[in-house]
């Protein structure tokens, strides 16, 4: 469902991203690790269509993010570190915005925002204007917005951050149970704890370079460690930094 | 559903939330902003209406003519102008570097969709101003020219018209800048503003020295002649100016045929060219977007801090007290170092605020053609005035300190009421500083004091000296200066407290909200009552010495008197809003 085919991204001389490749099956829970600056981001942001890359390609449900960018756009929805919300406008109003946009037709449209307002319980604030929102209000009304329309790519940057532990135990359900019903998540995050109890595969990027990618115990044995993910990623990305390794 | 009538809901939603936000709890609101509005509108079409009365009734000058042909063309070329810009700039911003694009880009929206909905929001920003100042002028046009009826009718249809022209090409500007010089893209727009300022100077200067000295006295066809020559480029068939101000007086003349032709030049040009920008942004405004994230900013190189920690402390330690700031550019040593008498913390302030304004052009580019426009005219105002009368000199040196009083009253109103509220969300930084709170805004106060007092004063003392005014009357205009400068300094900072708005980042928005021209009606009434007490009487005085009501007046007194009000209610407008300032940012929570 998602493929990068050897991806290069450069900022001016410096290489954010090096000759990535991913291949990511629907129905997937897909962890994207790194140390800050790995290049996460940028690799998110080629996958949504706001930055190309400089070599090679990105794939959603097989469309080429630089040739087809709207029929790909139409299978994803992203909810990035910051989201936004029109200040102006109520959550349901935003909520029917994103469902015109994606061309939900109006009683489907009317189905599924009902349903979202169920299922993130918005029903308290959903008539307000969003600019009065709290963090966590917003964060629910936004993951709302990314599933009205049903994606079947789900992209995932930091969602954990600001929530208390209800609602990141109720955001690790939805992910779960999205991922069960075939959509393809894409998770970036620093919460180790939560991509080890939730992600199918993992992968660490660092200084834009792929160093390690597979299920948990396949990320141990690259380790050589037998511990927790926080574990294995500080002896991954450590063993990285160390400079005779940058330098091969 | 079709996606321009998605994104003119979007835009109507935000339109109806917004005003119900605004004016939903208080009728007072609205009521302030329409008062001043008209206010403003009143004023404007009253000196418009006057002026074309006077060119018809006094000079003889047709409505349709060419000399008001030429003022027309005047009108829509530098409003093309000025569209071009804001509308350029407003589009760069809003297309390049806002939250809600990468939101919009990130769906299964065309480029050309999204480009085309912040089009329409840019130039109806761009162009406020115009409905506020143009029709006044226009409609003025129009009476005093006795148009028929349906003159009322396509004034609005040529302004629609014809704004889409240089939004379009300001929207074209920013999309091929940013894909063809992303790291270049202020200095080309810096050496475009520099280039065009530049002109404008030189186009000044040479009509200026064109204009004979003794051109109010006499009949000279021959000078008004060489005069208009200098004009000659605004009235090019080729500017859609021009087509504007012939079709407006052809509508004045009832040539309906005429009229409707123009009309559909510039509709058709502005729809082409619209067209143009929007196939440039399906092809560019990606591409830009991609280019302008991925190395497109230059990394500005700042001297690396060295500021001593600023400490409350009533015996600062001797390397605060000596300069903090040893290492920083010589500009900013030179301001902490000027102001020995102010506490060292809030010298600190003063720096910060200082060093945000110069690495902003598009702020103090303003200020500074504004300025040198005013210089202009000054350095070469005695070239008309050295065959006058005394009462007229009289009377310019006090039109000349209005003018700069009228630009002080702009520079605290559009730069100095916004700094507080700029400071924006991570204004609980300065909040949680190891100083009273008051420094905050003492600091801002000192800055806007030091600012106006160099232009201001400078641009007085020049005024005064080519008019060879006695040493008096330049004795009593700086003091003037000097008190509208503090008054000024503390109604914006102060009411700038009162009302900060820290959700927005665009200091033109800010200053146009509400507290903005609250701040803008309160300073404009505070310049009218200081003019009027401290400078007008020996204005009125002196002009009146040569007639027969001279023995009437008692002289000095009545100055005196001014003198002292106009001190008094400086001194207020400084304590009174600072004092109510203190107050709010003391009791504000972050």
């Amino acid at each position: 469902m998602i493929k990068l085919d050897r991806v290069t991204k450069q900022y001016g001389t410096k290489t954010a991203v090096h000759e990535l490749n991913l291949d990511i099956p629907s129905g997937e829970l897909f962890a994207f690790l790194g140390p800050n600056g790995a290049g996460k981001t940028t690799t998110i942001k080629m996958m949504c269509g706001l930055l190309f890359p400089t070599t090679g390609r990105v794939l959603i449900g097989g469309h080429d993010l630089r040739r087809e960018g709207d029929r790909a756009r139409q299978l994803l929805s992203y909810v990035p570190d910051q989201p936004f919300l029109y200040e102006k406008l109520t959550g349901r109003e935003f909520l029917q915005f994103i469902a015109d946009m994606y061309g939900l037709p109006r009683a489907r449209a009317a189905e599924r925002i009902a349903e979202v307002i169920e299922l993130f319980e918005l029903h308290e604030f959903v008539d307000d204007l969003s600019e009065r929102y709290s963090h966590g209000m917003r964060q629910r009304t936004v993951f709302a917005s990314a599933l009205v329309h049903e994606p079947r790519v789900l992209i995932v940057d930091e969602p954990t951050v600001g929530l208390d532990p209800h609602s990141v135990r109720r955001l690790k359900d939805l992910l779960r149970q999205q991922a069960n019903r075939g959509t393809t998540v894409f998770l970036s995050s620093h919460s180790l704890d939560v991509v080890e109890e939730l992600a199918d595969r993992i992968a660490i990027i660092e200084h834009g370079r792929l160093i390690a990618c597979g299920n948990l115990k396949e990320l141990r044995a690259r380790a050589a460690v037998d511990g927790s993910l926080e574990e294995v990623f500080l002896t991954l990305t450590q063993h990285e930094s160390e400079p005779a390794n940058r330098l091969r | 559903m079709n996606q321009a009538f998605l994104f003119h809901r979007l835009r109507l939603a935000l339109l109806r939330n917004s005003w119900r936000a605004a004016f939903g709890q208080s009728s007072m609101r609205p009521l302030v902003v329409v008062l001043c509005s008209l206010v403003v509108w009143g004023f404007v079409f009253a000196i418009s209406w006057g002026g074309f009365l006077f060119l018809q009734m006094e000079v003889g000058v047709p409505m349709t003519g060419d000399i008001v042909g030429i003022l027309l063309d005047l009108l829509f070329l530098s409003l093309a102008v000025l569209l071009i810009f804001s509308s350029g700039l407003i589009l760069y911003g809003s297309l390049f570097s806002s939250a809600e694009t990468a939101f919009l880009l990130s769906k299964p929206v065309a480029a050309d969709r999204v480009f085309a909905y912040k089009f329409q929001g840019a130039v109806a920003f761009s162009s406020w101003a115009f409905l506020l100042l143009g029709t006044p002028i226009l409609l003025a046009f129009g009476i005093v020219g006795e148009a028929p009826w349906y003159f009322y009718f396509f004034l609005p249809l040529y302004f629609l018209g014809f704004v889409l022209l240089p939004g379009a090409l300001g929207g074209l500007g920013a999309l091929l800048v940013v894909n063809f010089v992303p790291q270049r893209r202020k200095q080309v727009v810096g050496l475009l503003l520099a280039a065009l300022t530049a002109a404008l100077l030189l186009w000044i200067y040479r009509i200026v020295r064109a204009a004979p000295a003794d051109l109010w006295r006499d009949e000279m066809r021959e000078a008004v002649t060489r005069l208009l020559s200098y004009f000659t480029f605004t009235r090019s068939p080729l500017a859609p100016s021009h087509w504007v101000s012939l079709g407006l007086r052809r509508v004045v003349r009832g040539e309906i045929g005429s009229a409707l032709y123009y009309l559909a030049l510039v509709w058709s040009n502005g729809l082409f060219l619209y067209l143009m920008a929007a196939v440039a942004s399906a092809w560019l405004y990606r591409r830009g977007y991609n280019r302008l994230s991925t190395g497109g900013d230059l990394r500005r190189t700042a001297v690396p801090p060295t500021v001593a920690p600023a400490t409350e402390s009533p015996n600062p330690p001797p390397s605060v007290a000596a300069s903090p700031l040893r290492r920083e550019p010589w500009v900013d040593r030179l301001l902490y170092g000027a102001l020995p008498f102010v506490h060292p913390t809030t010298r600190l302030l003063l720096v910060k605020d200082f060093r945000t304004f110069r690495r902003d052009p598009q702020q103090w580019g303003q200020i500074l053609v504004f300025s040198g426009l005013m210089l202009l005219y000054f350095t070469n105002i005695r070239r008309f005035v050295e065959n006058l009368e005394g009462r007229f000199q009289n009377g310019i040196s006090f039109l000349n300190l209005c003018a700069i009083a009228l630009l002080l009253c702009t520079y605290t109103g559009r730069f100095v009421y916004p700094m507080l509220s700029l400071e924006g969300r991570k204004f609980w930084i300065l909040g949680l500083l190891p100083l009273r709170r008051e420094r905050l805004l003492q600091g801002k106060f000192a800055f806007s004091m030091v600012g106006g007092l160099i232009i201001a004063e400078g641009l007085a003392l020049v005024s005064d000296w080519m008019l060879m005014m006695p040493g008096e009357a330049i004795l009593l205009h700086a003091l003037t200066v000097a008190v509208l400068a503090a008054g000024l300094s503390g109604l914006s900072v102060g009411l700038g407290a009162i009302m900060p708005n820290f959700r927005e980042s665009d200091p033109s928005k800010i200053a146009a909200g509400f507290g903005g021209t609250l701040n803008l009606v309160a300073g404009l009434l505070y310049l009218l009552l200081i003019l009027g007490s401290m400078a007008a009487p020996w204005h009125a005085e002196t002009i009146l010495e040569s007639t027969a009501v001279s023995g009437l007046i008692p002289k000095g007194g009545v100055i005196a008197s001014g003198v002292i009000l106009g001190l008094a209610l400086g001194g207020a407008c400084v304590i009174l809003p600072l004092r109510a300032g203190i107050r709010a940012l003391r009791e504000m929570e972050f």
